[in-house]
């Protein structure tokens, strides 16, 4: 449809300018032939006019020159072989110097005026041409699903329109290393892209036209942000093409923008909707996990519990067997909890109930909760007076004081100290827990907070190597970092930040 | 004894969790009656007159929250919650509804005797007359006077620590939810200001435990709020 419409102005242009010269000068002279029967019919004035005529046709159809040199080429004609005496360029009569200036006036001017009005008229042509295109093209990239598609719709458009090779290129990466996507289709100078990129503005560099690089750069500017760049090749023969079109390739990226645009947000939302679902999944799976485990254990620890309870008393035998049971079945329940507090960790987001909160209720809270644990161990709290309310989770740190201080508790000898101290940093505010056992086993340290690792001769004490992982997992959702090490005065100690943020001003009373 | 027996109702779903509760629960000598589902349990609660109410808080036919809003319509009978661990939202929510203490499953036996124990107390001495003065450790609290000693020395407290104070000592062994105490003492508009609540009980241990750091009597329920222990 597009190639028919570029024929009506087509057939003039594909003339050289000889060519038209030649068929300029060919209408004249069959003007003069047609004309030279008439001489004894027609009056003069009139054999001026069919000249006229015949300047104006030519200025139509050949344009600008063809008028001028029809216009001259007439008045010679006349002259030579209408104007007495015929034959020659002199003149009897000096009143046809005046017919022929008003001639040539006239052939000149209808002539500039024919040919301006048919090159406005191409014009105009053209431009509701390019118009519809990107009204075309338009509608096509409203409707389209994919990012392929919009880089196929731009690059035909492009094609048939400037008769360029077009590129939609995407960054992938931050600012400072960014790599393209959608180079293929022509070659592209990176550097040249990532100025168009960052710096917003349109990049055209015409030394690069040849060797088939794209020479053109548009930023694809939409509403956020700069989605990409569009890169153009011209053909090398036609490096005006460039210029020319600059105009309507900047409306194609604005409209290529928008269609990036509205995919990646219809993407974002497709997402978020996917967590969605797959959140609510995992935690419902989790959550009849937690009771379907949690119900028998329940059941288990009591039954075994209350054996003991039984009229007439069980004999000692089988009493300890019920205490053995009891036993067993509170550790299965613990590990299972931390089994279950792992997946709920690893799956996905960990939720955090934040608030501010000062950090030795927590503590006092995690000693109360293991009881007879610590029994043995006395824990010496030492927190500086000017420690100010933190934001964090207290149930899941508590977690964490739990599990470090029972593993304190059970690696280090009965009667020993556990001591809890914390320190001001300037961004955050750093907990130690210490023991006075022999430490951990020298080695990897780090690899302690690792799922399921134990330290080295652990075998010999209950455990499952998830109580550092767990406290691990917590501890850095709350934007802090833990790490073990060996005291130099012996002993394991556990040390984790806690980000001071900004608390909030607790008003004085007015009292 | 010649007081009557306290009758217990029990409303759990899962048969064997009901057997050693019960077990538990005549230890201490009471009266033990079983219900399985939250409408058999409102209508035992509304037929026996139980003296203490023990109820799992996910129940097959609905949730115990809403039967603990249905039973304080016409009751003021203890109420103590058995619940899972991760359920604190839950355990918030039913305490805000009026229950009076809570256990995490799984819990021993000697835990589920000492709650049932105190909750049973508080029941009987509810019908006697307040004491204006009550004692905890070093402390003696006049009630009637507005006067707080430790060790016979008597401490200053501001008008919101003492507020606090007697609305902890008011309550003793009851868990009060962080939301309950804030609109108490500070008023709606600072029920999300949980920090607040935070300092003054930070506040009252330092004036008045023997550790602040591991308190005795002004005891932290981690998520869910605070309980004092005389």
């Amino acid at each position: 449809m597009q190639k028919d419409a570029a024929s009506p102005n087509g057939f003039s242009e594909r003339l050289s300018p000889w060519q038209r010269a030649g068929l300029t000068v060919l209408a004249c002279c069959a003007t003069t032939a047609l004309a030279t029967p008439l001489l004894g019919v027609l009056d003069q004035a009139n054999i001026v006019m069919l000249f006229l005529l015949t300047v104006l046709l030519l200025a139509v159809s050949l344009g600008r020159g063809a008028a001028v040199l029809a216009a001259i080429l007439s008045v010679a004609l006349f002259d030579v072989f209408f104007v007495p005496p015929r034959f020659s360029l002199a003149v009897s009569d000096l009143q046809y110097l005046v017919t022929f200036a008003v001639m040539l006036a006239t052939a000149l001017i209808t002539g500039q005026l024919a040919a301006g009005l048919k090159q406005k008229a191409a014009e105009a042509q053209i431009r509701e041409r390019r118009t519809q295109a990107l009204y075309d093209v338009a509608r096509h990239l409203a409707g389209s699903l994919v990012v392929e598609q919009v880089f196929e719709l731009a690059s035909q458009f492009v094609a048939e329109q400037c008769g360029g090779r077009a590129a939609i290129l995407l960054p992938v990466g931050d600012e400072d290393n960014a790599s393209w996507l959608g180079g293929e289709a022509v070659r592209i100078e990176p550097h040249l892209a990532r100025i168009a990129w960052l710096g917003k503005g349109i990049v055209h560099n015409d030394e690069m036209a040849s060797g088939g690089y794209a020479s053109l750069y548009i930023p694809l500017q939409a509403s956020q942000r700069v989605r990409g760049v569009l890169a153009v090749a011209f053909p090398e023969d036609r490096p005006e093409l460039a210029e020319e079109s600059q105009d309507l390739l900047q409306a194609l990226a604005s409209l290529i923008a928008i269609a990036i645009e509205r995919l990646h947000y219809v993407e974002v939302a497709h997402r978020t909707q996917l967590d969605m679902v797959a959140e609510r999944l995992r935690s419902s799976i989790l959550s009849a996990l937690s009771h379907d485990l949690r119900t028998p254990l329940t059941a288990l620890v009591g039954l075994a519990d209350s054996l003991s309870l039984i009229k007439p008393p069980l004999p000692m035998p089988a009493l300890e067997t019920a205490n053995a049971m009891h036993e067993q079945a509170a550790r299965l329940a613990s590990l299972v909890g931390n089994l279950l507090d792992m997946a709920r960790l690893n799956a996905g987001k960990v939720k955090l109930r934040r608030e501010w909160q000062p950090l030795e209720e927590v503590i006092g809270a995690s000693i109360k909760l293991l009881g007879n644990a610590l029994a043995e161990h006395p824990v010496k709290v030492a927190l500086p007076p000017e420690l100010p309310l933190l934001e964090f989770d207290a149930v899941l740190l508590e977690r964490v004081f739990c599990n470090l201080l029972e593993n304190a508790a059970k690696y280090s000898p009965a009667g020993s100290e556990i001591a809890i101290a914390a320190q001001l940093q300037d961004e955050s505010v750093e907990v130690a827990v210490q023991d006075r056992g022999p430490g951990f086993p020298s080695g990897n340290l780090e690899g302690l907070f690792d799922m399921f690792v134990r330290g080295e001769g652990d075998s010999g004490k209950p455990g499952t190597g998830l109580g550092l992982a767990i406290c691990r997992a917590i501890v850095e959702a709350h934007g802090g970092r833990i790490a073990a090490r060996n005291d130099t005065a012996g002993g394991a100690c556990v040390r984790f930040t806690l980000p001071r943020g900004v608390p909030p001003v607790v008003e004085e009373e007015v009292a | 004894m010649s007081a009557p027996a306290p009758k217990v109702l029990l409303i759990e779903d899962e048969k064997q969790i009901r057997r050693f509760v019960r077990l538990a629960v005549e230890e201490e000598g009471c009266q033990v009656v079983e219900a399985e589902t939250k409408a058999r349990g409102l209508i035992e609660a509304g037929l026996c007159k139980p003296d203490l109410l023990i109820l799992d808080l996910g129940l097959p036919d609905g949730n115990g929250i809403d039967l603990i809003r249905d039973l304080r319509g016409w009751s003021d009978v203890p109420v103590l919650i058995l619940s899972a661990r991760t359920q604190e939202n839950d355990k918030i929510d039913a305490l805000d509804a009026g229950a009076d203490d809570y256990l995490t499953k799984p819990f021993s036996v000697g835990e589920l005797r000492a709650r049932v124990r105190a909750l049973l107390r508080r029941r009987a001495r509810s019908g006697e007359a307040a004491t204006p003065v009550i004692e905890f450790g070093e402390v003696q609290v006049d009630l009637s006077r507005r006067v707080v000693s430790r060790q016979g020395v008597e401490v200053h407290l501001t008008p919101i620590e003492y507020r606090l104070l007697a609305t902890l000592l008011g309550h003793p062994g009851k868990v009060l939810t962080q939301r309950n105490l804030l609109r108490e003492i500070w008023g709606p508009s600072y029920i999300e200001s949980s920090h607040y609540l935070r300092v003054y009980v930070g506040h009252l241990r330092q004036k008045l435990e023997v550790d602040p750091t591991q308190p005795r009597h002004f005891l932290t329920e981690t998520g869910v709020g605070y309980r004092f222990q005389s």
